[in-house]
């Protein structure tokens, strides 16, 4: 488990890292927390041939709340995200959802940034930034791009940024507030997520009805579900977007669960996360 | 002559190890940086059974810093064989890097040899050679039918060895009682998985012709007997040294090709050859335990009391004979050990070790009896629902009693002494049992899933020469050996053939020499490891350590301590009868004034050779081997009561407490006594719930990393409740019995109970399959609701 041999640069400014990915292009890979890149070089998974630290840059670190969303800069680690008192205000799944991600050593060094930009299907943010109507920030050399949640997740491991740009912040939408659930489903605490539901709904005055139920580790990607959504905006019905839910997909099975079992997550985290969602609209506090 | 008084036996002494481990002072195999080392980095097979051939390695040796690659030709002369006595075994030759198929998943085909650890895996990627995938025997599936050839050649069917017995009476009681039950039961492969792997470094010396081998190893001298044979060399130029070892628990317990391979290369190329085991090299290479089917059949009367058991017990194997265990040892354990605490008198059994393309298979804490426990416990709840019998109440009608001692089980076993009933009483004490029953009606009002399960084993330690006799093994692991030196300053060296890789013996040894030569703790130095010490002896295992390696430390201690008296006898102008050993020094006893202090004796016995009465020798020393006759274990016992909940909606189990009661007679250390079980049951919720290695049907490990193969965590262990019974052996000094594996036994077979417990509102599915994954729990009570349906 060493990793094979790569070029190391650590600049010290954003306009320096840009320089290098449009120097190297496709032979360059960003390391931020390193939570998933490290282990990845080591089991020799990932084999580039220069790796840029993006750690010693200044400015990425940031937390900011604007008119209806929070940008949240690439390199705020998973632990600030789930103590920071403006997100608790403003993000308060996104709280939640930090505090699901691995164990606090992997948190303390993990960030939001590197966590959107790998684009595990099963990852937490993905599926939080999609269930918060959220964008990714890009820059390179060339400019600065804003991409919606839903056009930037691709594949696995695949996303829209190019080999030359970095993502230097995502986007929450917090019109949602506290209307949201949030529920996963892990083998063990700290654990990959197997199944991840993300509900969030408009207030029961907001006439546009807007419902949104985002799924991790169902699917290549981070995915809405429109027909869970549907029976959530039209009925209310949380076992009904739950039922949705399970028959709108077919995650591929391994050795954490079967592609039947899986559906049963989907259908038990589904109902779990709407059933919060629902019971926060209505101004109580859910269960457990 | 009186004893000394005991005054550390028994104590809660905090372990003098820790705090060399906790400051990051211990010296582990990874941390030896002698110079000139090279690094070694093996590489191995995808495929399990495979033909291999046209090997092109100069790419790799043309690597910069690469110093030799050897493929299996290099090492042909070389094999690790361990041939059991059984009659009809089929034996394996192990190659020591695989010369033309493989034959499991992960053996190695190539060691390449370099300047540092990244060259050596860089360079393995280069080397090269053609593989055609061949028809597995992919598990017991493939082994129990007729379809696929044998795993070697040569060889009649895919068992290693089968084996039957049963009592006389069998057919008579089994035919005529009034009820029976059959279940089966499966046990998932998995394995010890300690926080350090394997490593090793091996030099050889060219001048003297001395091999010397620093690895990771609970059984050193069995280690360079292994060696001896696949080397080809004799003992005398071999030392093994096995330094601070940060867990074994059995898969460090066998040799491996690694180490042979690292001994041939470094005579070879005549530098240090070090290599340090990557955790996914672990996953697929370090022998792997716990496969077991079983079907069992349990005989019963009217009042739950059962009178004849039957079983047929399948183990896989994996693809080799492992050294110095054989391939016959779960098998043979659990043949033993299935009826387990209960006074069955009549049973028949057949027990077969299969051959497969997986890794091979060796021994892992409680070896078969975790297993066994399921098995047996797991029918006895069954029996309880078959008759409406609570589930304490059908153990008391069963469970051996304080008056049925010695016990002869009808496997042949002699249980010397225990406390089964006490134990089950107290458990459920020490769990506070009326409280879970309130807390599970509370919650069952609620819908929750809430159960409560029992578990009650009896646990054969510290056996030796008659036991391991029967079972056939080449070399008899009948003693352990310790010698005492006291220096001319009034300490002591204790050396041991055991190891202490975790379980506190450096501890526990030094509260027994303290004792016996009057010093304090700190006077005792243990040491341990190293072939050079110590005569011979087997090392750490199968709970025996305390018992045998205290023993001897004990007859060793006396034996110097006899020496003093003499000596001492003799300035005091006394009688070496009336000499007390005691508090730093050696007193005539009844005159209090009269004594002289042990480090001024010990500085007379060495250094004033000339005030020694005549023809006593000025050294202080003695080596002693005890073997704990006669020879078939002692036997500790335990309950164990677990209460969990299950996620209705998604099949996830909590463990949310865990009570202990266990009786392993008089208790050396209390402390370590705890932190023994509470370590072996954490084990054991792993095997209750999480751990498996998951094979494809090509026999491809499909779980290499801790994400896809799951230990438990510190979230997933509950506070223990724990409490003590100390019954003590007839047999041993002190009384002694070995409990280092017991904590790992029963939590498989308490929590399937406690999860059966918790479903059994919604309705009854039978638990018989370990681990309960969230999954497979959720189909239990899918199944549990289609029972409850139809009633």
């Amino acid at each position: 488990m060493k990793p094979p041999k790569f070029r190391y640069h650590a600049p010290s400014s954003l306009d320096e890292a840009l320089d290098l990915l449009a120097t190297y292009g496709d032979d360059a890979v960003v390391l931020s927390g390193g939570q998933s890149l490290i282990p990845m070089l080591n089991l020799r998974l990932a084999r580039p041939a220069e790796v840029v630290d993006i750690a010693r840059i200044d400015g990425l670190g940031y937390v900011e709340a604007g008119e209806c969303s929070v940008s949240v800069g690439a390199l705020v680690t998973h632990r600030k995200m789930e103590t920071d008192p403006e997100v608790a205000r403003l993000l308060p799944m996104a709280r939640e959802a930090a505090g699901l991600i691995g164990f606090r050593a992997i948190r303390n060094r993990g960030t939001v940034g590197g966590s959107v930009a790998h684009a595990d299907p099963s990852a937490e943010w993905p599926a939080v930034l999609l269930a918060l109507d959220g964008s990714v920030e890009m820059r390179s050399s060339s400019g600065v791009r804003q991409v919606d949640a839903s056009d930037f997740f691709k594949s696995v491991f695949t996303t829209a940024r190019r080999p030359d740009e970095i993502v230097s912040s995502v986007r929450f939408g917090s019109r949602f507030a506290g209307n949201w659930g949030f529920s996963e489903f892990q083998r063990r605490t700290g654990d990959f997520a197997v199944v991840v539901a993300a509900v969030a709904c408009a207030d029961s005055s907001d006439r546009s009805g807007e419902t949104r139920v985002a799924l991790a580790g169902v699917a290549d990607r981070p995915v809405r579900c429109a027909e869970a959504e549907a029976a959530l905006a039209d009925a209310s019905d949380p076992r009904a977007a739950a039922e949705a839910a399970r028959d709108a997909f077919d995650p591929a099975g391994d050795a954490h669960g079967s592609t039947a079992y899986r559906k049963q997550l989907v259908y038990a985290q589904v109902l779990r996360a709407a059933t919060q969602a629902l019971t926060r609209r209505a101004g109580r506090r859910p269960d457990g | 002559m009186s004893a000394p008084e005991p005054r550390l036996f028994g104590a809660r002494v905090p372990r003098v190890e820790d705090d060399r481990l906790l400051k990051g002072q211990g010296r582990f195999v990874a941390d030896l940086d002698f110079a000139g080392s090279l690094y070694a980095k093996f590489v191995r097979s995808d495929e399990s059974s495979s033909d291999i051939f046209d090997f092109d390695v100069g790419k790799a040796l043309a690597c910069e810093k690469v110093r030799a690659v050897f493929t299996g030709d290099d090492f042909a002369g070389a094999e690790i064989r361990c041939v059991s006595a059984y009659e009809g075994f089929q034996t394996s030759s192990q190659p020591i890097l695989a010369t033309d198929r493989t034959r499991f998943a992960g053996e190695a085909v190539a060691m390449v040899v370099a300047e540092d650890e990244y060259a050596a895996e860089d360079a393995a990627e280069d080397v090269f050679f053609s593989v055609l995938p061949l028809e597995p025997v992919a598990g017991l599936d493939d082994a129990l039918g007729d379809g696929r050839e044998p795993v070697h050649a040569g060889w009649t069917g895919h068992a290693f060895v089968r084996r039957s017995m049963a009592t006389g009476g069998f057919e008579r009681v089994a035919g005529s009682a009034a009820h029976r039950v059959t279940i089966e039961l499966r046990n998932a492969r998995h394995g010890a998985i300690p926080m350090e792997g394997r490593a090793c470094v091996a030099r050889y010396d060219r001048g003297s012709g001395l091999f010397e081998l620093w690895t990771t190893t609970q059984i050193p001298h069995l280690i360079r007997a292994g060696l001896a044979d696949a080397l080809g060399v004799a003992e005398s130029r071999i030392r093994v040294i096995s330094p601070d070892v940060g867990g074994g628990f059995g898969v460090k317990a066998q040799l491996y090709p690694e180490e042979v391979a690292c001994c041939l290369a470094a005579r070879e190329l005549d530098r240090p050859v070090k290599w340090v085991e990557d955790r996914r090299e672990h996953f697929f290479a370090s022998h792997h335990s716990r496969e077991h089917r079983h079907q069992v059949t349990g005989y019963f009367d009217d009042d739950g009391v059962l009178t004849a058991l039957e079983a047929d017990i399948a183990v896989d194997m994996g693809a080799y004979s492992v050294f110095p265990w054989t391939s016959t040892m779960d098998c043979g354990m659990a043949m033993g050990i299935l009826p387990g605490p209960y006074r069955v008198q009549e049973y028949s059994v057949t027990g077969t070790a299969y051959c497969t393309n997986k890794a091979p298979y060796g021994a892992y804490r409680g070896v078969a009896r975790p297993a066994a426990c399921f098995s047996i416990e797991r029918l006895i709840d069954r029996i309880a629902k078959h008759r409406g019998i609570d589930r304490a109440e059908v153990r008391r009608r069963n469970l051996i009693g304080p008056g049925d001692y010695p016990w002869h089980s009808p496997s042949g076993l002699v249980y010397d002494s225990g406390s089964l009933p006490e134990s089950l009483d107290k458990v459920l004490e020490a769990s506070g049992y009326d409280r879970l029953l309130a807390d599970q009606a509370l919650a069952r009002a609620e819908g929750r899933l809430f159960g409560i399960g029992l578990a009650v084993f009896t646990e054969q330690t510290a056996h030796t020469t008659r036991e391991f006799q029967q079972r056939g093994v080449p070399i008899v692991f009948g003693y352990e050996t310790a010698k005492v030196r006291l220096d001319a300053t009034g300490t002591a060296v204790v050396s041991a053939s055991i190891h202490d890789h975790g379980q506190g013996l450096e501890t526990t040894l030094a509260q027994i020499a303290a004792d016996r030569l009057g010093l304090r703790l700190e006077d005792i130095r243990v040491e341990y490891g190293d072939t050079d010490q110590v005569a011979y002896g087997a090392g750490t295992f199968a709970s025996r350590s305390a018992v045998l390696a205290g023993g001897a430390v004990v007859k060793a201690a006396d034996a110097v301590g006899d020496t003093l008296r003499q000596v001492a006898a003799h300035r005091l102008e006394a009688s070496p009868a009336d000499i007390v050993i005691g508090q730093n020094r050696l007193s005539v006893s009844g005159s209090p004034g009269a004594f002289i202090e042990t480090a001024e004796l010990c500085r007379l016995v060495y250094q004033r050779p000339e005030s020694l009465p005549r023809g006593v020798e000025p050294i202080l020393e003695a080596s002693r081997t005890y073997d704990a006759d006669p020879g078939t274990g002692v036997y500790t016992n335990a309950a164990h009561l677990a209460s969990v909940e299950v996620d209705p909606l998604t099949g996830k189990t909590i463990v949310l407490s865990y009570a202990i009661v266990e009786d392993c007679g008089p208790m050396i250390n209390p402390t370590i006594v705890e932190g023994q079980i509470f370590g072996g049951v954490a084990q054991g919720i792993g095997t209750a719930l999480f751990e498996e290695f998951v094979y494809d049907d090509e026999a491809r490990l499909l779980t290499s990393t801790f994400s896809d193969y799951l230990i438990p965590t510190m979230t997933d262990i509950p506070d223990f409740a724990v409490d003590h019974l100390e019954t003590p052996s007839p047999h041993t000094i002190g009384g002694l019995k070995g409990m280092g594996e017991g904590g790992a036994i029963a939590p498989g077979a308490a929590i399937a109970s406690a999860i059966e417990d918790a479903l059994s509102p919604v309705g009854d599915a039978v638990v018989a399959e370990l681990p309960l994954t969230p999954e497979r729990v959720l189909a239990l009570l899918n199944r549990a609701q289609q029972q409850g349906d139809q009633r």
